[in-house]
């Protein structure tokens, strides 16, 4: 389809690029990219994306805005308290771009809904924030195929890799099995700079794009680290692993499965 | 010996019987149960840290548990 | 080997380029552009990057007045 007058002004920073040009916008344009989280990483990677055109935006979160939240998730205004996080951040979405179609997922992503709903997009973001979301979508996401971003963050560090499935190296090539329940803090326990999840969110965006338009390089068999008190970013290679349970040569797991165990007081009292 | 640990370079007093389980706790490393351990490029199975010798001119990555997103 | 025209005549930076990129994407390898432009932006913006994104500009050649016509080939 052919770019309006109104879309070639709107992108037009992004058709100079020579990476993505008339022919890389209308890619954007029909492609769908899922965000499970609607929160500190969700709210960069869906601003972000709606700015670039994704021509359709899946956004999935049970929860609803409260005000701890706004210091840190910028897609929610302090007149969204109380409201439902997707339908918070489809109406950002839309006020920037409404090019953009939104389908929102208020809730909990888990074994029985996940398969079908990745099944409907090119590419997931991970932007959740607990360890049962981040195995069962890193496990998700292999099982179908399905080439995914992973992030996390905590206090002042924050990590990301891009998984390619059959190709380069997953979740569980790195961790295996999940840390036992509140064995790992969370951001509610230990704390986290707002500001964080805008860095890694936005690189989770990027990733997303290149995906996408097929240029540059993807932090594929790559973890990048940022540490935002040293103001140091670096990443470390990592193959896959060939004992890895999920895509190694002799996998044990076959399906997605809730580690309910894992969910901390915190995520089950919503 | 002289070993590179989260890329930089790191010297340890001599000791020809450090193992991975060791070294964790020399280094103080944090997550000591979970943290997931690369050497040399290829991730170790938990079960062979107690077996796994550090040597001169190692390469260690030590990466951890970030599980924070809201 | 087609000859495709465009008159950015009346548009300014970065449209100027933006609308020539969409152009060039219209054609094969081997096709030329012959573009209209002004002095100024248009006529140091437009062959520069185009050049710098891998086209050839084989002529810039004063029409009249301020307008320049350019002619890029892929």
């Amino acid at each position: 389809m052919a770019l309006t007058d109104s879309q070639i002004e709107r992108y037009s920073r992004h058709i100079i690029l020579k990476e993505v040009g008339g022919k890389g916008q209308q890619k954007l344009l029909a492609s769908r990219v899922l965000i499970i989280g609607a929160g500190g990483l969700g709210a960069p990677v869906a601003l972000y994306l709606a700015a670039a055109g994704i021509g359709t935006i899946g956004i999935a979160d049970a929860d609803n805005v409260d005000l701890s939240n706004l210091q840190r998730q910028v897609i929610h205004f302090t007149p969204d308290i109380g409201k439902p996080k997707v339908d918070s951040a489809r109406e950002k979405i839309q006020a920037i771009n409404p090019d953009v179609q939104v389908r929102c997922y208020h809730e909990w992503i888990n074994a029985a809904n996940i398969m079908g709903i990745i099944g409907e997009y090119d590419f997931v973001v991970d932007a959740t924030d607990n360890f049962a979301a981040k195995f069962l979508i890193n496990d998700a996401c292999i099982l179908a195929g399905k080439p995914y971003s992973h992030g996390g963050i905590l206090q002042f560090v924050g990590q990301t890799i891009t998984v390619l499935p059959g190709e380069s190296t997953c979740y569980r090539c790195i961790f295996p099995t999940p840390p036992p329940k509140d064995a790992i803090p969370t951001c509610s326990q230990a704390g986290v700079i707002g500001v964080l999840p805008g860095v890694i969110g936005s690189i989770q965006a990027t990733e997303a794009i290149k995906f996408l338009l097929g240029k540059g390089e993807l932090l594929a068999g790559r973890l990048l680290m940022y540490d935002a008190l040293k103001m140091k970013f670096r990443d470390v290679a990592i193959n896959r692993n060939p004992n890895c349970p999920l895509c190694g040569e002799h996998p044990t797991i076959t399906e997605a499965r809730d580690e309910l165990d894992l969910l901390t007081v915190c995520d089950l009292e919503q | 010996m002289t070993i590179t640990v989260n890329g930089k370079k790191t010297d340890l007093p001599e000791n020809s019987g450090r193992t991975i389980d060791s070294l964790l706790a020399e280094l103080d490393v944090s997550q000591p149960l979970y943290v997931t351990v690369e050497l040399n490029g290829e991730i170790l199975e938990r079960n062979a840290f107690d077996a796994t010798l550090v040597a001169t001119g190692d390469t260690i990555e030590f990466l951890y548990f970030m599980g924070g997103g809201c | 080997m087609s000859i495709l025209n465009l008159d950015i005549t009346k548009d300014r930076c970065p449209m100027t380029f933006v609308k020539t990129k969409l152009k060039l994407e219209e054609l094969e390898p081997g096709d030329t552009l012959e573009i209209l432009l002004t002095a100024g932006e248009p006529l140091n913006n437009v062959p520069r990057t185009a050049t710098e994104q891998g086209y050839t500009v084989l002529e810039t050649t004063l029409v009249k007045e301020n307008i320049y016509k350019v002619v890029i080939r892929k």
